[in-house]
């Protein structure tokens, strides 16, 4: 079986559709962050404490509120978590009490809502806000130093003019499903980062495919334009970046399915990721490099097109 | 076939049977029941398969996690000398900074001081010593605080029983304490957090308590009769209504707002408890303390509060008016336990003097026993001894104190007040009064451990239930399992026998990522098993590769031998540079990321490294062990 004959699609020279869909979709995440005033960040992140209980029956969300509300923490946010007696309560970091103090007394308010229904703490989690502020911190250092690394990387291995293209690719496919988390008002906390890097290297992954294909060409193909190999390259890699995209969004998939709630937000990061990824190394990675040379000298200015590796 | 490839398949074969071997105490303690798993526990050799299992991560099995952090402030202030008002206003002052600020406290403190023009040697250090020397030994200090905390913390933990704990520093300040498996997070937060500061104090004379009480009594009444006539006529309307609804009792329910008055801001630094109070109406209006208070005891030292008054009690005596009714060299501090007498529970409080006797320090052994004496029969109790320089200071002072009250403080608490009968020699005592053998024996071991060296402060906490870990293992393996079936059978759809073959390397390459999990004590969490299913997507990749590539070398016309040995020498150099850049990715999550995460960086690595082994080395095997025999003209692919 095999989806694709001799596929000879021309990618290039529609770019600039990309472009405008991709620039569209920026912007548009751009603005809701904007609009939100940052991305919806989680309790790593922004601290305080969060509480996952489970009630034996039915309960309802007021009867908790109220509860919530006469310990003084009437601003907690309650939602449904997994299971509809499943709730997730979180609170803000109280001032003057410590981490854990606030854990007690949502605790505590979770046993006065309900005096004959038995119920189960599933987990808590407490984090004060400068450890929050710290983590943040030291995600985005994290962030800069990966994609530090594969600059680095890619310059060694191909050129510095690819490695460009690749980080563009990488910033384009991170920013995007930072705006559709935003959208989506989804929460971001380290388990997402942990997946917006996953995604970083799993675009990346792709590109370097590609590149590599590209590389090759340059030295066969002596006599074809940049543009045309490309193409070529692209095409010629169409099989393995669609068969090696499915699996992966498969999988992945099936992680959003079945993967619990823990885990869903982590996976909802790596489908988008997956989508995005997989179009970013066809529309924007290679296009930037072409963009590039088309200014500064066309193919001949390549030095992998002329000395052998 | 050649030698060399001979040599593959023993290694490869060998590699199998490693695998399995480590992987085998897994898959027993995976499948065991819960009832041979007691009786395991029991004769000591389920330890021995948990050892060597896949150990699990805390999300995973259930657990605490916290992160503690030396309370600096703390620290600094018990370091001090020759305190004073100033001194606690530049203190207070810091630690709200503090909060919200990013600097830290040693800079926000030396700012402080410099601001007001004091200088640092006034407090600490030498009268000589510079700025710059202090602070350095205050960090020093510091630095050796957070050391003897994790020994300390160590040793209570070790002792406490909890199995497989992993305590360390993180950085320099923070201490990371991970207990898998605790099934009571509060208990184990106490003992953990207890600074096992023990004291011995000698209460006030009952004559001072009372005389103190009344004076409160009456400011607080001074201050309700300054109100104006409508807000009380509101409040006892309120009463009013109240009242009718809980006729059999004589005792009104009101809110702390009313004690207050409304003109009152609530302090924010102290806690927001319970909100309604059980008093006395009548009392209450012209002893709005006294009908706080119920004295069940009548012994004249202490004072009984309801549970439910507790915190507005605890909030008066802390109001700086009204600590200037209590005598300088005195303090009230509350009773360790609340007791029930009559379906109503209670908690004591006391008036003791400031300056403890005798501290822990002296302190060699404390154990649990069971009370004997009618008082205590059945209950458990903590006996201790000091030594003889301790001993000595502790007769001394028994002696000379005969027939006054004394008590013993744990933490800020009273653990424990009895009248000195006699003068004591030998530097025993005991702890009576707690309710249950583990708090006990909670008790003991910080007691024989010692003292934190400084406060220590829970800044972050998870804990995990074991349901919900449960939940996420199933959940996690069923994915895994779905996932695997769809790409396995995929690959057979898309690549015929071919991808049979690449199916065979996913299979290993799982294997192999369990087996290196197992065999080296990684730990596998939540994201762990994300980043295994995604290995399973991910794995096929480099087959994928090279598969295409022998499909577009068998189009020109080669041989299959031919295409097939091209097809994996072109596509390794691809597969090489998409995997170490995935391979960098990971590596940084693992040296920025916190404990789940790095569970999905190390499978996420093993499962790269792993799978360019089985995707290039096993796969190509398996091609030239069927093409050496006879020369295919086709290849299923």
């Amino acid at each position: 079986m095999q989806f694709f004959q001799t596929p000879n699609i021309d990618f290039i020279s529609r770019r600039r559709y990309a472009y405008f869909l991709s620039v569209g979709l920026f912007l548009l995440g751009i603005v809701t962050l904007i609009v939100r005033g940052g991305p919806n960040y989680g309790i790593d992140f922004k601290g305080g404490t969060s509480v996952v209980v489970r009630f034996e029956k039915e309960i309802s969300t007021t009867q908790l509120r109220d509860a919530l509300a006469s310990m003084g923490m009437g601003t907690s946010e309650i939602q449904t978590f997994g299971t509809r007696n499943e709730y997730l309560i979180y609170v803000e970091q109280q001032r003057g009490a410590s981490a854990t103090e606030t854990a007690r007394r949502v605790e505590e308010a979770i046993s006065q809502s309900v005096s004959d229904i038995a119920y189960e703490i599933r987990s808590i989690d407490t984090i004060g806000p400068k450890i929050g502020e710290e983590l943040r911190k030291a995600t985005i250092l994290a962030v800069f130093i990966a994609l530090l690394l594969i600059l680095i990387y890619i310059g060694w291995r191909f050129e510095l003019v690819f490695a460009v293209g690749a980080i563009a690719a990488l910033f384009h496919d991170v920013l995007i499903t930072l705006g559709i988390f935003g959208l989506l008002n989804y929460e971001i906390s380290l388990k997402e980062i942990a997946a917006f890097l996953t995604i970083v290297g799993y675009s990346l992954n792709d590109t370097i495919v590609v590149y590599d294909r590209i590389r090759e060409n340059l030295k066969v193909l002596r006599s074809e334009d940049l543009m045309t190999i490309m193409n070529k390259s692209i095409n010629q890699c169409l099989s393995r970046t669609v068969v090696t995209s499915l699996t992966t969004f498969v999988v992945v998939f099936i992680l959003y399915l079945f993967g619990g709630k823990v885990i869903k937000g982590f996976a909802f990061a790596m489908l988008v990721g997956v989508i995005v990824g997989t179009y970013s190394s066809v529309f924007v990675a290679s296009p930037i490099v072409l963009e590039w040379q088309m200014r500064h000298g066309g193919k001949r200015e390549l030095k992998m097109a002329r000395k052998k590796r | 076939m050649r030698g060399k490839d001979v040599a593959k398949t023993v290694i490869i074969v060998f590699l199998v049977l490693w695998a399995f071997y480590a992987l085998w105490p897994t898959y027993k303690f995976w499948t065991i029941d819960p009832e041979q798993k007691k009786t395991m526990e029991a004769e000591g050799t389920l330890y021995e398969l948990t050892n060597k299992a896949i150990k699990m991560g805390l999300d995973l099995q259930g657990g605490m996690y916290l992160v503690l952090e030396v309370d600096l402030p703390a620290l600094v202030d018990q370091l001090a000398r020759n305190k004073d008002d100033q001194f606690e206003e530049i203190i207070e002052a810091s630690k709200e900074e503090l909060n919200v600020s990013t600097e830290n406290f040693m800079t926000i403190l030396r700012r402080n001081f410099s601001e007001r023009n004091i200088p640092l040697n006034r407090y600490w250090g030498e009268r000589g010593d510079s700025e710059r020397k202090i602070v350095n030994d205050l960090e020093d200090e510091a630095g050796s605080a957070m050391t003897r905390s994790l020994q300390k913390l160590r040793n209570r933990i070790d002792r406490f029983g909890v199995s497989e704990p992993n305590i360390s520093p993180l950085g320099s300040r923070r201490i990371l304490i991970a207990l898998p498996g605790i099934s009571d997070p509060e208990q184990a937060k106490e003992l953990i957090q207890s600074t096992a500061l023990l004291e011995f104090r000698m209460l006030k004379d009952p004559e001072v308590f009372t005389d103190v009480i009344e004076k409160i009594d009456n400011a607080l009444a001074q201050e309700r009769g300054a109100r104006t006539p409508e807000e009380t006529e509101a409040a006892e309307a309120d009463t009013a209504a109240q009242e009718s609804e809980q006729k059999p009792s004589q005792d009104k329910v009101i809110s702390v707002s009313e004690l207050f008055g409304e003109e009152e801001p609530t302090p924010v630094e102290t806690e927001e408890g319970d909100t309604s109070l059980v008093v006395d109406e009548q009392m209450f209006e012209e002893n709005p303390f006294l009908a706080l208070l119920r004295d069940t005891r009548r012994y004249g030292h202490n004072v009984s509060v309801p549970i439910e008054n507790v915190t507005a009690v605890d909030r008066i005596i802390q109001r700086e008016d009204i600590q200037r009714h209590v005598p300088s060299d005195a303090e009230f501090l509350w009773g360790s336990e609340p007791f029930t007498i009559a379906d109503r529970t209670y908690r004591e409080l006391f008036l003791l003097k400031k300056e403890a006797e005798l501290t822990g320090q002296y302190l060699t052994d404390a154990r649990v026993t069971i009370g004997s004496d009618v008082q205590s029969a059945g209950q458990p109790e903590v006996h201790f001894s000091l030594n003889r320089q301790g001993a000595r200071v502790f007769s001394r002072v028994t002696g000379a104190n005969i027939g006054k009250l004394m008590a013993i403080v744990l933490d800020n608490r009273v653990v424990e007040d009895a009248v000195i009968q006699t003068k004591i020699p030998d530097g025993r005592s005991r702890i009576t009064g707690i309710t249950d053998m583990d708090k006990a024996k909670m008790v003991s071991i910080v007691l024989e451990v010692g003292a934190l060296p400084a406060p220590v402060e829970i800044i972050q906490e998870r804990t995990i239930g074991p349901s919900l870990g449960q939940d996420s293992i199933t959940r996690g393996r069923y994915s895994a399992l779905i996932g695997m079936c769809i790409v396995v059978v995929f690959m057979i759809i898309y690549y015929r026998m071919s991808g049979m073959i690449a199916d065979v390397a996913l299979l290993l390459n799982l294997i192999f990522v369990m087996a290196i999990l197992a065999q080296f004590r990684f730990t596998l969490t939540l994201p762990g098993v994300a980043g295994i299913v995604l290995t399973i997507g991910m794995a096929v990749d480099a087959n994928v590769l090279v598969f295409e590539r022998i499909r577009e070398e068998l189009k020109t016309g080669k041989t299959v031998r031919a295409s097939i040995d091209a097809g994996y020498s072109r596509a390794f150099r691809t597969i090489l540079d998409a995997n170490v850049t995935t391979l960098l990715t990971a590596l940084v999550l693992y040296q920025f990321g916190t404990g789940p995460i790095r569970g999905f960086a190390v499978t996420l690595s093993i499962g790269i490294v792993v799978s360019m082994f089985t995707a290039l080395v096993v796969t190509r095997l398996i091609f030239t062990h069927i093409t050496a025999r006879r020369t295919l003209t086709r290849l299923s692919i």
